[in-house]
């Protein structure tokens, strides 16, 4: 019942990570058909980038500690990129020269989000199926 | 330089190009617009018959071209109008509109050169070539595929080459040896492409005899060939008389510069005098401002082709930069100032859908009360107040009065709807580092003394306003209320808490304050003369600054002379490392240290605010980082390394008091439209983007170019012309908010060697220079030259391969006429100061302002940077009489061997003279110049005028050469042959065509591009 739970609470935080990356991916578009300005894009943006980075890290430090290697592994590269981007001081987005980078920063987030879907099908498919397995125990 | 033979075609060719002088292409608003067929039906088919041959080789050619075969590639218009109430039926194509303005100019212009061809079987050929087929300009002379016309396309031509060309052989002789003839041929080349179903192509007037020459004899080998690689003095070969007309025809295309070494002699066998040199400085292409007479002035726009591609894979084929360089409010001669037009009672006239602003090319239809947008083709309604009658010929009867539809270049006065918020008056605020450095180099006295003269001079006359704050490790405030009679000073220590004090009357007005301002610029040097902190509060005093302009925005001029180096935005001595240079660190070094300099400047730009830097010191004080402040606020960098008001007083007040009382539109927003299928994707310069294609500009002046690529959207262009329209939105320094607004059109060739032929060296290297200097943000310095080089190459790679099959070119190297100064631009480029060398070439802080300068430079100010004038005075002195004014300046080349020991020469670059003795100079020369000073070491003497008449006459030389310039002001340096090191540094490290700091001589540039050509 635990490890449900534990699933449960893994696939919750994979919609809250697909929700911020659609967000910035949101205003990117946005910015791109000149809805909003650079200025109202680069903060919004940039204030949601710290929040994923710390919630992707303790998802992982989660897979982690509940003993769930192979999530762990799977989601171990995004983790590395995130450290990569915060210690290079890329992670935020810079307002000067932000339509120059648009298209990269969209490619990277896309990127992110096939990503983050794929982690949670695999996620949903192993909830489903700990969830039959319980059922098989309970009977 | 040509032969007149040679010569010839190119004026056919452009006689042919779509729009003869005065008319109006798609002039809808023509008799055959609201004409009945029967009306327009006659006039088709006899117009045709008199001009359609000439024009079937030009892009005009399908917009004469008749009906049936155009329309899939015309645009929308002629469909879309008929809805609109167009009696006309659909099947009347737009495009011969024009025909009844045609015929006069197309004939004459024909007549010259042309035997009126009247090729009855002629016109229905030229459809179908332009419907289904194109080729790659190569492969048009391709001699199989002539052996393979099929009957029924080279039978029409039998008509217009027996008609009109009696004499002539017949058709499968093709022996077309005039380049006169050339006209005639396009329709016969294309034909054979229509089988292969290429794209549409609008072959190349000049190309045309080539597959004639080919297909008749078996190719000859060119002159080249039979003169000789090995001829040395080679440059054009049309110089070296071709035996036959044919040959010049061939060979007017191109110039080529013959490379192989003579046998038996050591040097490269490249001939150095011959080298093309930009020895007349900017040279604009004037045909294609002939071509199109209602663009705006070239100063305004200059694309880097005049032709446009009309395909993604001539795009690709064409390797330099498609783009163009923008100088919107590029100082105007007297005369020819741009129109003001006030229509805030009818509000300006603009296109519904794409926002264009009317201009010369839009049409009039419907009897002139519908206008038809020449960018999206869209039918607007002309408002009642806008309209007038047409006249017979569908143009306007007001066309007098109304130069917007006239000229290329107008200005609007915007109603209110322009404006977020009431036009901001002029706003000039100053931080003034007062920190020791400051004081002791003479600069706080010069600097307040100019502004002090200035003060009569500031744009906007009584809005002005003007504030200050100086800074060393507190901020102090001033005070200047009008009530006051001294100006109060405010000093702030807290630098981590930063507040304004009195918010309101730090900023004041410059006529009601006038007393106390005059008061405290002349107790400001007085103020801080014993002063002797050395810290600089930097970043907390330009947040201070930006706080106290953020309510109305302005221009903010900074005075830095020490590295910043309390509070936020402290920079560290990174200084210049040897060891980072050639590591991928590298580029560091030339980028912002600290993001508090980015996002200063991002928030300067929201509140309409830009910066400029002045920057002097003797040590290092990271331009990098200052430089980003005006980068993006769209402001400038000027840098006096080793200030000492001495010997650059005369610089600083110059430039100074030009940067103050320039006329400056404040506010603004620039936006470049463009045709469809046409999109600007890429923009470099000083300015912050706001939307993709809006650049924000919080102050703009007339020495402010950028630099704008462009990117096809579609793979395939429908249409002839594309029209390009910059519209500057600004506020003036009286307080009218205008709309600047310049249009151009450019024809759309299918023909690479076209796109070559008609390209503007100016503005490519102009495209190249911010590129490179972008690429050095990122990269090494090495991968930015090395990237210029590569596209050199590979444009002259496409370019060659055009001609190859046709000519055995050889150890030749070809280029185009347009381009001849390509090579040496690009390798000045390579050798200019923020692209040269490593660590050893150049300093830091120098790279990087000289970077910011070019950055910013309009096309003839930077072309003068990367190839300046040398020129010889001495002769000039010694003999012409004391009144004479009129020197001739005869430039030389740029190199060692140009400098004679008996002469004194000028270097000239745009932003300082070095005046250059030779060691073996007439001490006459030397005694009346520079008096007993000339013993002295010359890094500390000034040259100013003596009681002679040769010193006289040197002074009006240094005033003549800075008069053709004034953005920056050039301090004449002093330096002898011989005087190691300020010789080599100043000077001959400078020489662009000499090898130096182990980097190619011009000649070995030559080799080398070749040897990559291979």
């Amino acid at each position: 019942m635990g490890d449900l739970l534990v699933w449960l609470l893994f696939f919750f935080i994979l919609i809250g990570l697909i929700g911020l990356v659609v967000f910035q991916l949101m205003c990117f578009a946005d910015l791109e058909f000149d809805y909003i300005n650079p200025y109202d894009s680069a903060s919004r943006i940039n204030k949601v980038v710290l929040p994923e980075f710390i919630i992707q890290g303790i998802f992982c430090f989660l897979c982690l500690v509940t003993g769930h290697w192979i999530m762990f592994l799977l989601s171990a590269p995004y983790l590395y990129y995130n450290v990569r981007l915060y210690t290079n001081r890329k992670h935020l987005v810079d307002v000067t020269e932000i339509f120059n980078l648009l298209s990269w920063e969209k490619k990277q987030r896309l990127f992110k989000l096939g990503y983050l879907i794929l982690l949670l099908f695999i996620s949903l498919f192993l909830l489903i199926w700990n969830a039959l397995e319980d059922d098989d125990h309970d009977f | 330089m040509e032969s007149t033979g040679a010569e010839n075609p190119n004026r056919v060719n452009f006689s042919q190009r779509p729009v003869p002088p005065g008319m109006r292409p798609f002039t809808p608003s023509s008799p055959m617009v609201g004409s009945e067929p029967p009306v327009s039906n006659p006039l088709a088919h006899t117009i045709p018959q008199t001009f359609m041959p000439p024009l079937s080789s030009g892009p005009a050619a399908s917009q004469a071209a008749p009906p049936g075969g155009m329309y899939p590639y015309t645009s929308m218009p002629p469909m879309s109008s008929v809805p609109y109430g167009n009696p006309r039926p659909a099947g009347t194509p737009f495009q011969r509109f024009p025909t009844p303005q045609f015929p006069p100019i197309a004939q004459a212009s024909q007549a010259s050169t042309l035997p009126t061809p009247t090729p009855s079987s002629f016109h229905p050929q030229p459809q179908a070539p332009f419907v289904s087929m194109g080729s790659p300009p190569q492969n048009i002379n391709h001699a199989p595929s002539f052996a393979n016309i099929p009957p029924p396309s080279s039978s029409p031509f039998s008509g217009p080459w027996t008609t009109s060309q009696p004499a002539r052989p017949s058709f499968s002789g093709y022996p077309s040896k005039e380049p006169n003839m050339v006209a005639p041929t396009p329709p016969v080349q294309t034909t054979p492409f229509n089988q292969g179903g290429f794209i549409p192509n609008r072959p190349p007037v000049t190309s045309a005899p080539f597959p004639s020459y080919q297909g008749s004899h078996m190719g000859p080998p060119p002159i080249a060939a039979s003169s000789g690689p090995y001829s040395r003095d080679q440059m054009h070969h049309q110089s070296y008389g071709p035996p036959s007309g044919t040959l010049q025809g061939l060979l007017e295309d191109f110039n080529s510069l013959t490379i192989g070494s003579v046998p038996g002699s050591l040097d490269p066998g490249l001939d150095t005098k011959s080298l093309p040199r930009p020895l007349d400085g900017d040279v604009e292409p004037k045909a294609f401002a002939e071509m199109y007479p209602m663009n705006c002035h070239s100063r305004y726009l200059r694309l880097s082709t005049n032709c446009l591609p009309t395909s993604q894979s001539l795009v690709s084929r064409w390797h330099l930069p498609l783009g163009a360089v923008v100088c919107p409010l590029a100082e105007a001669p007297v005369g020819e100032e741009v129109p003001i037009q006030n229509y805030v009672s009818t509000g300006i006239i603009r296109c519904r859908k794409c926002r264009t602003y009317v201009n010369p090319y839009v049409t009039f239809t419907d009897s002139g009360r519908k206008w038809r947008c020449n960018i999206c083709a869209l039918l607007n309604d002309v408002p009642g107040e806008y309209f007038a009658q047409l006249d017979a010929s569908g143009r306007r009867i007001d066309l007098n009065e109304r130069p917007e539809l006239t000229k290329g270049s107008v200005e609007f006065v915007a109603p209110t709807e322009y404006m977020v918020r009431p036009p901001m008056p002029p706003v000039y605020f100053f931080l003034i580092d007062v920190s020791i450095s400051a004081v002791q180099s003479g600069m706080l006295e010069v600097v307040a003394e100019t502004i002090k003269s200035c003060l009569d001079n500031f744009p906007g006359s009584s809005r002005t306003q003007i504030g200050f704050i100086t800074f060393d490790s507190t901020i102090h405030f001033y005070n200047m209320k009008s009530s006051l009679t001294q100006p109060q000073m405010l000093a702030v220590s807290d630098l981590d808490d930063i507040f304004v004090p009195l918010p309101d009357d730090l900023l004041v007005n410059l006529s009601e304050s006038r007393a106390v301002l005059d008061a405290f610029l002349d107790s400001l040097p007085s103020m801080f003369q014993n002063n002797y902190n050395v810290e600089s509060a930097f970043g907390p005093a330009l947040k201070s600054a930006f706080m106290v302009m953020s309510r109305l925005g302005g221009k903010l001029l900074i005075f830095q002379s020490t590295l910043p180096s309390l509070g936020v935005g402290r920079l560290r001595l990174r200084g210049d490392d040897v060891r980072v240079y050639g590591t991928d660190k590298e580029h560091s070094l030339r980028i912002s240290e600290d993001p508090f300099y980015k996002q200063m400047a991002a928030d300067c730009t929201k509140y309409q605010i830009a910066i400029n830097v002045y920057a002097m010191s003797d040590k290092y004080t990271d331009i990098a980082s200052l430089g980003t402040l005006a980068k993006y606020t769209g402001g400038q960098v000027y840098y006096y390394p080793g200030f000492q008001s001495a010997i650059h007083k005369e610089k600083l007040k110059h430039e100074l008091a030009r940067d103050l009382t320039r006329e400056t539109a404040w506010e603004a927003v620039m936006r470049i439209r463009c045709g469809k299928g046409v999109r600007f994707t890429s923009y470099h310069g000083n300015f912050m983007l706001r939307s993709t294609d809006l650049l924000a500009l919080p102050a703009v002046d007339c020495d402010k170019a950028y630099a704008v690529q462009l990117s096809l959207e579609e793979a395939l262009l429908t249409t002839q012309t594309v029209y390009f329209q910059i519209a500057l939105l600004y506020t003036s320094s009286s307080g009218e908010r205008r709309i600047r607004v310049h249009t151009a059109a450019a024809p759309v060739v299918s023909d690479l060697g076209e796109m070559y032929r008609q390209a503007d060296t100016g503005a490519i290297v102009s495209i190249f220079c911010r590129l490179a200097i972008e690429k050095t943000l990122s990269y090494k310095l090495e991968e930015a030259r090395n990237s210029v080089q590569q596209r050199i190459v590979k444009a002259l790679k496409e370019y060659r391969s055009l001609y190859s099959v046709q000519h055995r070119l050889g150890g030749r190297m070809i280029y185009p006429e347009s381009l001849r100064f390509l090579l040496i631009y690009g390798l000045a480029l390579c050798k200019s100061i923020p692209l040269r060398g490593g660590y050893a070439d150049a300093q830091l802080d120098e790279r990087c302002a000289a970077g910011h300068t070019m950055m910013t430079s309009p096309v003839t100010s930077l072309l003068k940077i990367l190839y300046p004038d040398l020129i010889r005075i001495d002769e000039y002195l010694v003999k012409s009489s004391p009144h004479e004014v009129n020197f001739n300046f005869s430039r030389l080349p740029l190199t060692a061997d140009s400098l004679d020991s008996r002469g004194v020469y000028i270097y000239d670059d745009g932003c300082r003279f070095i005046l250059w003795f030779g060691r073996m100079v007439s001490p006459d020369i030397a005694m009346n110049l520079l008096g007993d000073d000339f013993a002295t070491d010359l890094s500390k003497v000034a040259i100013h005028e003596r009681d002679n008449p040769m010193s006289k006459k040197l002074t009006k030389i240094l005033e003549k050469l800075r008069g053709s310039d004034n953005s920056y002001y050039q301090l004449c340096h002093l330096v002898r042959q011989g005087e190691q090191p300020r010789e080599s540094f100043l000077l001959l490290s400078n020489l662009v065509e000499d090898q130096v700091s182990g980097m190619n001589s011009y000649a070995d540039w030559i080799m080398q591009i070749q040897r990559q050509l291979q």
